[in-house]
């Protein structure tokens, strides 16, 4: 019984468990085992880690609420960072996380104000920001600064900087989360908007300001991607997008809102690329690779998040 | 009807008990009820009336006591289900009809027979009957039968609901609770007429009221309760109003005079209202000082929420007089007794749940110090003694009682200057109201201001001054010592006058105005403009090849919108229907053009594996959007394994069927008509379809009705799927081959399609002939576009911004539909 309760209130156990099975399987196929096995899945994990984060955090704001924007944010981000930081590296940055906050916000507006559920409010602009990503890309500048793309695949001990990034960033929201107010705000709107209102936590603005953190993550997702693979392309963000809900709701947030794990996206961004990682070390071919993905993710879903009563 | 000598009771209760923890809802209360005998049921709010109630129809167990039906011993196996075969039916007060169904298919729902088919004309007859139905009982109601219930007036739903339960089969006991509430005042006879032809019909009624005249009219009897218990019993003819109110507020209760703690209130104003109105609210004056506690009372719905309500929306702009007329002095802390809904906080612990309004106070540079909020919440724990194992007990795994302790010491923790506590004490054992209300008295001590609305009269004793509100309006204010239970009553049935109830005649509409405001309206609407516009820019395309070809290109998109609609009418969304498609396209491009038998069976498996879907969802209560989500990749793992690289041809045959020249109109344009006619005849013309459609907005009242929720749900993801396959299969005749990945984007079209084509996300609202014309005109929109020269990358922003303009404009007239 204690160990149920410990299990349910610590729900990362189940992809911190789904890493290890795993590695152990890389292990196994492959025939040697090397701590770079963990080091180069977890660097592979980050951008599917960050959208997990932002979309985390949307979910957590409760009704049924999810960012369909992300990816397709993550490109144009990519594109500007790329663009921008031929002048000056900090203001690309600068400029793609903006830009991803700038879209949050507009979400945030359009569901709040203009009443319209936040999936079917995330998907319309995320066709927006699709169109202009597909009309300005080819006036864009889509290769990295060479110098930040040094810096953040830098080594330490295996670690690449990029990795520590999103470790520091998974921190900092960690403590936005569980440690501040508005952490607190956020919990309870995703879980009684009506209780919370009663006790006096101004939802519009929670709600809002949700969403305009989730773009500026994912923005920041789009700085890294796009200088961590070479640059940016315009169907860069879409293969994240599964692997990243997959990680915000494997590791103990709730789909319905108002319980959050920023240490469940951890493992879940990281089991998912332990779990890619190991489909091509058995050389499957790339049908059945995703037709075992989708299995596990249902199984796990299965096993994580429903209620049983 | 009066009863017989010697006759029979119909149902004997005999001393219930009812405990809930350690509240005592009812005590040895007695009832007999006889064949077409009327019993008038009254008595102060929280006296258990309801309580009783539910267990006359079955839905509460009594703790103990015996139940006697028509001489059977029906002790201990007694619920819902032998209820209902008993005859005994009862009209909700909270409605329990499907808003998206018609008024004759809410009956129909109940009494036609559940079979799959019914003989053609059904409809015709439902109707007929229906009709008769309201006019037998309800004559020149003006209720159209055809009217779907959310367009109907509170009144009339009332009165639809009210006949829905005289449509129970063999119906021997009718309780009807507060059934006039909404109504006015000829329908409130009408109704009167309907209980007295029951009556003599021999249908025992239970007529629950706080309308003690309307009472004194219908019944033969007079069954008074308070407390739980049954205090007396009068005939209806030998007792009077006046006697009956005074009979109602009871002895007094002894109480110690009010002479302490007035000197606390100061004659600073914490509150002051001057002249609030509202829709529900009558020119309210009403003030409140400092340290003073302020009872609001009477009648449950006379405006006392609306009220408390207004004062809280203040607490944005403290010490400035709202629009509406409200001046507040200071911050507030608002205690809900709702606790499920307004209240707690369920995924939360006791700490939690106390600091989530107090979270200033435990701050540290900063941050939160789980310290200090181990501090303080230990510290409310303590003083309010909770029953709990500690501060971090899951609020969910505590009594009423103590939930409630933790919203009152939120309230009270803030320190806010005013604390409005709404019916704080709902469902509280006895022990915890009194540490409530010596906790209220200290709050008042330290000059903070209250205001208390109970639903239980007597609480309001320990006020320092009342406002009985009646119809919206405030009808007395008591001070000191004549806050006493009799003089609330009274009060609470004072005529105050002013504001009847009028009953809103619905304009009627012009048929234009109707006509625009059609959901198909919209989507038809767009699909001509676009018709039009892309024949400007050429005029081939109106020809029967240029319509072929356009129109050709659009078949799969109508398919899986309509597919799409099918998901969405039980209140779930499919995200993966675009690899579903790909798989398909694979199935029939490459397997089926292989070894059609193969291919067939390939396809079965499919429908198969989406209804296993739709039942893993309902089973395990997981959120569609996740489960299918996760299935993506499974479609189009399975559609890569079968086929690595695009590839495959579309069968000769299905071509044939396809280029088909069909005579006058092209053969697209036939199957895209003809798919959203045979939809349409599914969810609005079949029987089933009113399941189809209610599980997505009522589904306890269509199980009610005695139809089984999950098998309609499935029945929805079985029909979707074999839209996809139709889908696949027209998609492969327009590529010639298969690939699959190569339909992914119609995920996302199918959701815009359906925004378009006049659904609504949830509430079961579909409309099929809109969708299918929503699919053509989205692709009619891209071609258009093209022929334009627009840079067919803008056509995913138009496809945005198409979604957001269709809600705007949706939300718009939605807003003007509420103010009128």
């Amino acid at each position: 019984m204690k160990a149920k309760q410990w299990v349910e209130k610590h729900s990362f156990i189940w992809p911190l468990v789904g890493t290890i099975i795993l590695w152990a399987m890389i292990v196994a196929v492959s025939g040697r085992f090397s701590m770079n096995q963990l080091f180069s899945c977890a660097t592979l994990a980050s951008f599917s880690l960050m959208l997990g984060l932002g979309q985390t955090i949307v979910i957590t704001s409760g009704e049924g609420a999810i960012d369909l924007s992300g990816t397709y944010v993550l490109t144009l981000a990519a594109y500007i960072s790329c663009t921008v930081m031929k002048q000056n590296a900090i203001l690309g940055i600068l400029a793609a996380v903006a830009a991803g906050a700038l879209v949050g916000l507009i979400n945030g507006i359009i569901n709040i104000y203009l009443k319209v559920p936040a999936m079917i409010t995330t998907l319309a602009t995320g066709y927006i920001v699709f169109t202009i990503v597909l009309i300005a890309a080819p006036h864009m500048n889509s290769l990295p600064n060479s110098g930040f793309v040094k810096l953040i695949t830098t080594n330490f001990g295996g670690l690449t900087v990029m990795t520590l990034i999103c470790l520091a960033v998974s921190a900092l929201l960690a403590v936005l989360l569980y440690k501040t107010k508005f952490g607190k705000n956020l919990h309870a709107i995703g879980q009684k908007r009506e209780a919370a209102k009663y006790a006096g936590i101004s939802v519009p603005f929670t709600v809002i300001a949700t969403f305009t953190l989730a773009g500026a993550i994912a923005g920041f997702a789009g700085v890294l991607c796009g200088a961590y693979i070479g640059g940016a392309f315009q169907d860069m963000g879409t293969s994240y997008f599964l692997p990243a809900v997959a990680a915000a709701l494997v590791g103990g947030t709730l789909a319905s809102g108002g319980r959050s794990s920023v240490m469940g996206v951890i493992f879940g961004a990281l089991m998912m690329s332990f779990m890619s990682t190991f489909l091509n070390a058995a050389n499957l071919a790339p049908g059945l690779q995703r037709l075992i993905q989708g299995a596990v993710l249902v199984l796990i879903l299965v096993a994580s998040v429903s209620k049983k009563d | 009807m009066k009863v017989q000598e010697n006759q029979a009771p119909y149902m004997e209760l005999t001393d219930i008990d009812k405990t809930f923890g350690i509240t005592r809802a009812l005590q040895g209360v007695s009832l007999k009820l006889y064949a077409g005998e009327v019993i008038g049921l009254v008595g102060p709010n929280g006296a258990g009336k309801s309580t009783l109630m539910k267990v006359i129809t079955g839905v509460l167990p009594p703790t103990s006591g015996s139940i006697r039906i028509a001489g059977k011993e029906m002790t201990g196996k007694y619920g819902a289900k032998e209820a209902k075969e008993a005859g005994i039916a009862c009209a909700y007060q909270d409605l329990s009809l499907c808003t998206n169904l018609s008024v004759y298919e809410n009956f129909a729902l109940l009494n036609v027979d559940h079979k799959l088919v019914s003989k053609a004309g059904w409809r015709k007859l439902a109707r007929q009957s229906a009709k008769e139905l309201l006019e037998k009982y309800f004559p020149n109601n003006g209720i159209d039968v055809m009217a779907s219930i959310e367009k109907l007036s509170l009144a009339d739903r009332q009165i639809v609901e009210i006949c829905k339960t005289l449509m129970t089969d063999n119906l021997k006991v009718l309780i009807l609770d507060e059934p006039t509430s909404a109504l006015s005042t000829d329908k409130a006879r009408q109704l009167h007429e309907v209980v007295h032809q029951l009556s003599s019909q021999g249908v025992a009624v239970i007529y629950i009221s706080h309308k003690l005249d309307e009472i004194q009219l219908v019944s033969d009897r007079i069954v008074m309760m308070r407390n739980g218990q049954v205090t007396g019993e009068f005939d209806a003819q030998e007792i009077g109003t006046d006697e009956l109110v005074e009979k109602m507020g009871g002895e007094k209760k002894a109480r110690e005079q009010k002479t302490e703690g007035q000197d606390s209130i100061s004659a600073e104003k914490m509150v002051d209202v001057d002249g609030l109105n509202s829709s529900l609210l009558k020119d309210i004056h009403m003030y409140v000082n400092k340290g003073e506690i302020v009872g609001i009372s009477g009648l449950v719905g006379s405006g006392q929420t609306d009220l408390l309500n207004a004062i809280f929306r203040a607490h944005k702009k403290a010490g400035v007089r709202t629009k509406e007329g409200v001046l507040v002095n200071g911050t507030i802390a608002y205690v809900s007794g709702d606790r499920s809904k307004e209240g707690v906080f369920q995924l939360w612990d006791i700490e939690d749940n106390i600091l989530i309004a107090n979270l200033d106070q435990v701050k540290e540079k900063g941050l939160l110090s789980s310290k200090k909020s181990d501090s303080l919440a230990q510290h409310w724990y303590d003083k309010l003694k909770f029953r709990a194992e500690g501060i971090h007990s899951p609020i969910m795994s505590l009594s009423g009682g103590n939930q409630q302790k933790a919203l009152i010491a939120r309230g009270i923790a803030s320190g806010a200057d005013l604390i409005i506590l709404n019916d704080p004490t709902a469902g509280v054992d006895i022990e915890t109201k009194q540490e409530i209300y010596s906790l209220l008295d200290e709050a008042k001590k330290e000059g903070k201001s209250i205001i208390l609305y109970s639903t239980e009269d007597s609480e309001i004793e320990i006020c320092d001054r009342a406002y009985i509100m009646h119809e919206g309006a405030i009808a007395e204010e008591l001070k000191g010592n004549d806050i006493t239970v009799s003089n609330i009553v009274a009060a609470s049935f004072k005529d105050v006058g002013k504001g009847k109830k009028n009953d809103k005649e619905e304009k009627q509409e012009n048929a234009l105005v109707r006509l625009l405001k059609a959901p198909t309206t919209l989507p038809v609407l767009t699909l001509i403009v676009m018709i039009f516009a892309n024949a400007s820019m050429n005029r081939n395309l109106l020809s029967y090849m240029g319509f072929e070809m356009l129109v050709g290109s659009a078949v799969p998109l109508v398919f899986v919108a309509l597919s799409q609609m099918f998901i969405v009418v039980s209140g779930d969304i499919d995200m993966g229907n675009g690899t579903a498609i790909g798989l398909i396209n694979v199935l029939f491009g490459v397997i089926f053009t292989g070894n059609p038998l193969v291919g067939v069976i390939g396809m079965i498996i499919f429908v198969a594996a989406y209804v296993g879907m739709g039942a893993l969802i309902h089973i395990r209560r997981i959120p569609a959007i996740v489960v299918t989500l996760g299935a993506q990749y499974i479609w189009l793992g399975v559609a890569l394994v079968l086929c690595p690289t695009p590839g495959g041809s579309c069968p000769e045959w299905f071509m044939a069927f396809y280029d088909f020249a069909f005579p006058l109109i092209p053969m697209p344009v036939v199957i895209s008509v003809a798919a959203g006619l045979v939809c349409y005849y599914i969810l609005k013309r079949s029987k089933y379809g009113m399941v189809l459609r209610g599980i997505g907005n009522n589904p306890v009242s269509v199980e009610r009705s005695g139809w089984s929720y999950m098998t309609a749900r499935l029945t929805n993801y079985g029909i979707a799927a074999v839209l996809l396959i139709l889908s696949g299969m027209s998609f492969t005749a327009v590529c010639r081959s298969a690939d699959a990945n190569g339909a992914t984007t119609y995920q996302m079209l199918s959701i815009a399609t359906i925004i378009l084509g006049g659904c609504e996300m949830s509430g079961g609202k579909v409309v099929p002939m809109g969708v299918a014309a929503g699919a053509v005109a989205m692709t009619f929109i891209t071609t258009l576009l093209t022929s334009l020269r627009i840079d067919s990358n803008f056509q995913t922003a138009v496809t945005g911004g198409i979604l957001i303009a269709v809600l705007a404009i949706k939300l718009i007239s939605h807003r003007k539909e509420a103010n009128k």
